[in-house]
């Protein structure tokens, strides 16, 4: 009777980890764009403020907008361009336009099997008009994927 | 009446103890060769060799080779490469019912992997377009730990079958730690830091020595005081059968 148990067992249990080791092939459910992430702040009170409105695109892209009117966004995501070492994004706040340039190196990232790779960034003091911007900080320089913000910005 | 009092003693100085073969078994993982015949993106090739040092405990000794790829929209990936595993084996069976034939345990191994890998493209899309790019070759070691847990038998003479679920953490990666391999040969998914496998052995043994082994008498039950008081004139009529049962 003991020596029929194992290979009961081994019967059993080998059917089922042969059905429990069919795999497919996983989805992609990461983020995998690096964006600079800005916080808008009200100059004259220095708290979190969302503006009214916002446009943003590239510079060299005007016909394609990363937010085209978008309301009340308090927190915005800047794409870079990860073939250049900088580029420039207007962003118009409340009907006003300002340019913010970014100057950045590169470097790729896995981010999962499913996912691939991303770039991600390392940027310096962006430069900036001053329409309506008052003040660009930079708050954390690595750009990645993660959620967390990067700089921000006092109009 | 005398012969009956014999063979009853003969059968209990049976049951005190078991004869445990020890074996040499050196064997093939067979789920990579077949896995390889209907995905030729993964050719794993594994072989042990493994001896008892007493009736719990043995001492595993494993090395591969695997030629890894990966391709989807937006990358193409390659890594190959040789591991080895080493460490103590534990067959948690009692004697009895393991009788050198069955194997239920657990196993703590070692692993060491030699690694190359290359992303030969990988394409990137945002806000400004497309951008392609490539990872030159890549090489390195990788130290981990696995833990695993199955079941082997006996089914022919010297012949044995059996699964593993291996449960791997990586202890060191050796690689890049922004661009790791996604497949460690040996470890698997580079992307977790803790990985699963499983594999199916076949092996066959060499006997290399005999040990007589004592087995554990089960321990009976003694039965509770209330119990004894108010059974206890059950228990003086029907005799020692009765106790415990």
């Amino acid at each position: 009777m003991m020596r029929k148990i194992p290979k009961y067992i081994l019967i059993v249990a080998t059917t089922v980890i042969f059905l429990l080791s069919s795999c497919s092939p996983g989805s992609c459910f990461e983020e995998t764009n690096a964006y600079v992430k800005a916080k808008f702040f009200l100059t004259s009170t220095s708290k979190a403020a969302a503006p009214d409105s916002i446009t943003l695109y590239g510079v060299g892209r005007e016909n394609s907008y990363v937010y085209l009117k978008a309301l009340k966004v308090s927190q915005a995501l800047m794409p870079l361009d990860a073939s250049a070492e900088n580029c420039s994004l207007v962003l118009k706040i409340n009907g006003v336009n300002d340019t913010i340039s970014f100057t950045y190196s590169t470097y790729s990232k896995l981010i999962s099997k499913e996912c691939g790779y991303a770039f991600y960034h390392s940027i310096e003091t962006p430069e900036y008009t001053k329409h309506i911007i008052d003040t660009v900080i930079v708050v954390k320089s690595t750009i990645t994927t993660l959620s967390e913000q990067n700089i921000s910005i006092y109009y | 009446m005398l012969y009956i009092q014999a063979a009853g003693q003969d059968a209990e100085q049976k049951a005190d103890s078991v004869v445990i073969p020890l074996r040499i078994s050196a064997g093939l993982e067979i789920s990579g060769p077949v896995i390889y015949f209907t995905d030729k993106s993964t050719l794993n090739l594994e072989g042990f060799v493994s001896g008892d040092i007493n009736e719990k405990m043995s001492v595993f000794l494993g090395t591969g080779y695997s030629d890894f790829s990966y391709s989807q929209y937006n990358y193409n990936f390659t890594a190959k490469g040789i591991y080895f595993r080493v460490g103590p084996d534990f067959n948690l069976l009692r004697p009895e019912m393991a009788v050198g034939k069955y194997w239920a345990g657990l196993g703590i191994h070692y692993g060491l992997s030699n690694f190359s890998y290359e992303t030969s493209s990988y394409r990137h899309d945002n806000y400004w377009g497309s951008v392609t790019s490539s990872l030159p070759g890549q090489s390195g070691w990788a130290h981990y730990l696995e833990v695993s847990g199955g079941f082997k038998a006996e089914l022919f003479r010297n012949f044995n079958i059996g699964w593993l679920i291996n449960v791997r953490k990586m202890v060191y990666s050796g690689a890049d730690k922004n661009l790791p391999p996604i497949y460690y040969p040996g470890y698997g998914n580079g992307g977790k830091t803790i990985s699963f496998g499983l594999n199916y052995y076949i092996s066959w043994s060499i006997p290399y020595k005999k040990i007589k082994v004592k087995i554990k008498p089960e321990p009976v039950e003694e039965p509770e005081e209330d119990e004894e008081t108010q059974n206890q004139d059950e228990t003086q009529s029907v005799g020692r059968q009765g106790i415990g049962r």
